[in-house]
């Protein structure tokens, strides 16, 4: 008890202590960010939950039953081309995030270490590009692939579509990049070049090792964004063993005929796995890196 | 190693003005020489140009008689101290003073003994495996040094490499250098806009201003005898006093009649010329009299006393409110709002010619 008062007596906090109105609206803050919380969890365990029900059958209903079963586990991996569409979707996602990453560290360093010619130029005009939504140039896509395609018969829809992610990529996350290696005090490129670097190495011994955690945020992103998107590939891609996973799971709610929504659910879930893993391999860099940027803007 | 600026001019991309213009200096062999200036006077670009960091737009800088202006900057036996150490931040402190010579493809041996003779030197042993992060300020200026020595370069530069010190470490480092200087037998070329380092720590010292070199020489020339107003104010704290004035019948006069000096004969040769022309007195602080029995004197009334311990600083002003500074003995009894009378130094006054600035006697 005594230990108690003690603690009541000395006010700790740096703050002002609330007032009524500031306990109300504390109160409110609380309320929102809860309902929020729920409108973002409850899908997600409803997912969860009907993955593993056996008791779902081919229309998801919210229902008490709940019979524990792998059975659309099963559905997907042996009735639909599940596999398939991870492969086509990891091999976008991967040769993506590479391509992205290796541009992007080049146009990132040179906009950021060298005075050149239309340098702020092509600045605005990335940046003024961006505001265009990408489906907006789907006919260009069409007509792109058709002619690449005439030429190189090898050019697929899949390395168009990888050509517009990571082209996409490459135009935002050079903003990104150039404005962390700005960050990066210029005397560490001089004390490299009177140490004996030449530009290639400063490049790659000085610069790169230390804009890594940049570099994993912007290799997570790159990879995350084709398992996220569902527009694109539904449109670029026609045949289903083509079909990135956002789209071959669509098949699985949007046509009666394949219908099968907790198999959805279960497909669902399992994408989650190489986003996740891929995460836990770049979390060190991707901490120090999402804290980092936080500080200098 | 000598280096030698000869005609050096320097103008940035998308600038009208030249930065730096007609530099001339020549910097011995084991010269400890420092570059001194106010920010923005051009002394960083100068260090930068002789390191090979900023391109050279005319005129020829040579080390030991080789040209030097198309040498890369890794070729030309060179290292250099930053000001804020620019130590590589993903390396452990071994292996940014390793940097150097790996990029030499020295042998791993070599590179081992070297960087171990370093760190002894620098006493810097213990955290040799830490990151530059995890040590403090002082360390890491001392690895910045390390960095630099490990190469054994024959030109030593250094840009306002303690400005980042705290005062009781400043002065500490400042002696270290000296030492290491003399330890390693390089010539040094030092930039700073502390007038106390320069002082402290130069053989040769090199003041500019406006991108031109104001005066180059030894410590003690530029304090007893700076050779325009600029250098004379520049140096020594409190500032130089400067009264404006003219010369009527050989005698100074101040341009408000308080004060009249009668020149020591060696001067008064040289200032015959100047007769009725405009003539500004630079007289140091510690060089008035007290009192003043011999000669011209002049009274002026205490304002505020600074007492330091060993001088007292007082702010005196004249019946006309000009005010003027005087450093007396910390002994010396002074009151404020005294009024006194002060007498001066007549050998350790400084002529300088108003509209020029540049120095008389």
């Amino acid at each position: 008890m005594k230990l108690f008062k003690k603690k009541n007596e000395l006010y700790l906090s740096d703050k002002q202590p609330l007032s009524t109105v500031g306990i109300v609206m504390l109160g409110i803050s609380y309320a929102v960010l809860i309902a929020w919380a729920i409108a973002i969890l409850w899908p997600l365990t409803q997912m969860v939950i009907s993955a593993f029900n056996g008791s779902q059958e081919q229309y998801l209903m919210v229902n008490d039953n709940f019979v524990f079963s792998i059975k659309h586990f099963e559905y997907l991996f042996k009735e639909t081309l599940y596999f398939t569409w991870v492969k086509n979707t990891i091999f976008i996602a991967a040769v993506t995030a590479v391509l992205t990453l290796v541009i992007v560290s080049f146009t990132g360093f040179a906009y950021s270490r060298y005075r050149f010619k239309g340098r702020k130029a092509s600045l605005m005009a990335i940046m003024l590009i961006q505001t265009i939504p990408t489906f907006a140039g789907i006919t260009a896509f069409f007509t792109l692939h058709s002619i690449i395609s005439a030429v190189v018969p090898v050019f697929s829809r899949q390395m168009m579509l990888i050509m517009i992610y990571s082209g996409g990529g490459i135009a935002g996350n050079t903003f990104i990049l150039k404005g962390y290696i700005d960050s990066i005090s210029t005397e560490l490129d001089d004390a490299a070049r009177i140490d004996g670097c030449t530009s290639m190495q400063v490049y790659r011994l000085i610069i790169m090792p230390i804009a890594k955690p940049m570099l994993a945020i912007i290799a997570l992103w790159s990879f995350i964004g084709p398992f996220m998107d569902y527009l694109l590939p539904r449109v670029l891609l026609t045949n289903p063993s083509s079909y990135t996973l956002a789209a071959g799971l669509f098949t699985l709610m949007s046509d009666f005929r394949t219908m099968n929504q907790p198999a959805f659910a279960a497909g669902g879930l399992l994408t989650a796995i190489p986003i996740v893993a891929l995460f836990i391999v770049l979390q060190k860099q991707l901490v120090s890196g999402l804290s980092q940027g936080s500080v200098k803007g | 190693m000598n280096v030698i600026l000869k005609n050096i001019g320097k103008k940035y991309e998308g600038r009208e003005e030249f930065t730096l213009k007609d530099i001339n200096l020549e910097i011995e062999d084991k010269d400890f020489c420092v570059i001194l200036g106010p920010s923005g006077c051009g002394k960083t670009t100068l260090l930068r140009m002789i390191a090979g960091l900023n391109s050279i737009t005319e005129g020829d800088l040579l080390f030991s008689n080789k040209r030097m202006n198309k040498v890369p900057s890794k070729d030309r036996d060179i290292a250099m101290v930053f000001q804020s150490y620019a130590l590589y931040p993903h390396m452990t402190v071994y292996d940014n003073m390793a940097f150097s010579l790996s990029m030499r493809k020295e042998r791993k041996k070599i590179i081992d003994e070297r960087v171990m003779e370093a760190a002894e030197l620098l006493q810097i042993k213990e955290y040799l495996y830490s990151k530059p992060s995890d040590i403090s300020g002082g360390q890491r200026q001392r690895v910045a040094l390390g960095r630099a020595m490990v190469r054994k370069p024959s030109v030593f530069l250094m840009d306002e490499p303690l400005s980042n010190l705290d005062a009781k470490l400043r002065e500490h480092m400042r002696v270290e250098l000296v030492r290491l200087h003399k330890a390693l037998g390089t010539t040094s070329i030092y930039v700073t806009h502390d007038q106390t380092e320069a002082m402290t720590m130069a053989t040769k010292i090199v003041l500019m201003n406006d991108g031109k070199i104001q005066q180059a020489g030894k410590p003690d020339e530029f304090y007893n005898r700076p050779e325009n107003i600029f250098v004379a104010k520049f140096i020594g704290s409190p500032t130089m006093n400067i009264v404006e004035g003219k010369i009527i019948g050989g005698k100074f006069v101040a341009d408000h009649n308080l004060i009249i000096i009668t020149p020591s004969p060696s001067s008064a040769l040289k200032l015959a010329a100047y007769e009725g022309k405009p003539v500004s007195v630079g007289i140091r602080p510690e060089r008035f009299e007290s009192g003043g029995e011999f000669g011209d004197t002049f009274t002026a009334t205490i304002d505020v006393v600074e007492m330091l311990g060993k001088e007292k600083i007082l702010y005196v002003r004249l019946e006309n409110g000009s005010e003027l500074v005087i450093s007396t003995p910390g002994h010396f009894k002074y009151v404020e709002n005294e009024v006194h009378s002060f007498g001066f130094d007549v050998e350790s006054i400084h002529f300088f010619c108003s509209e020029t600035g540049e120095r008389i006697n």
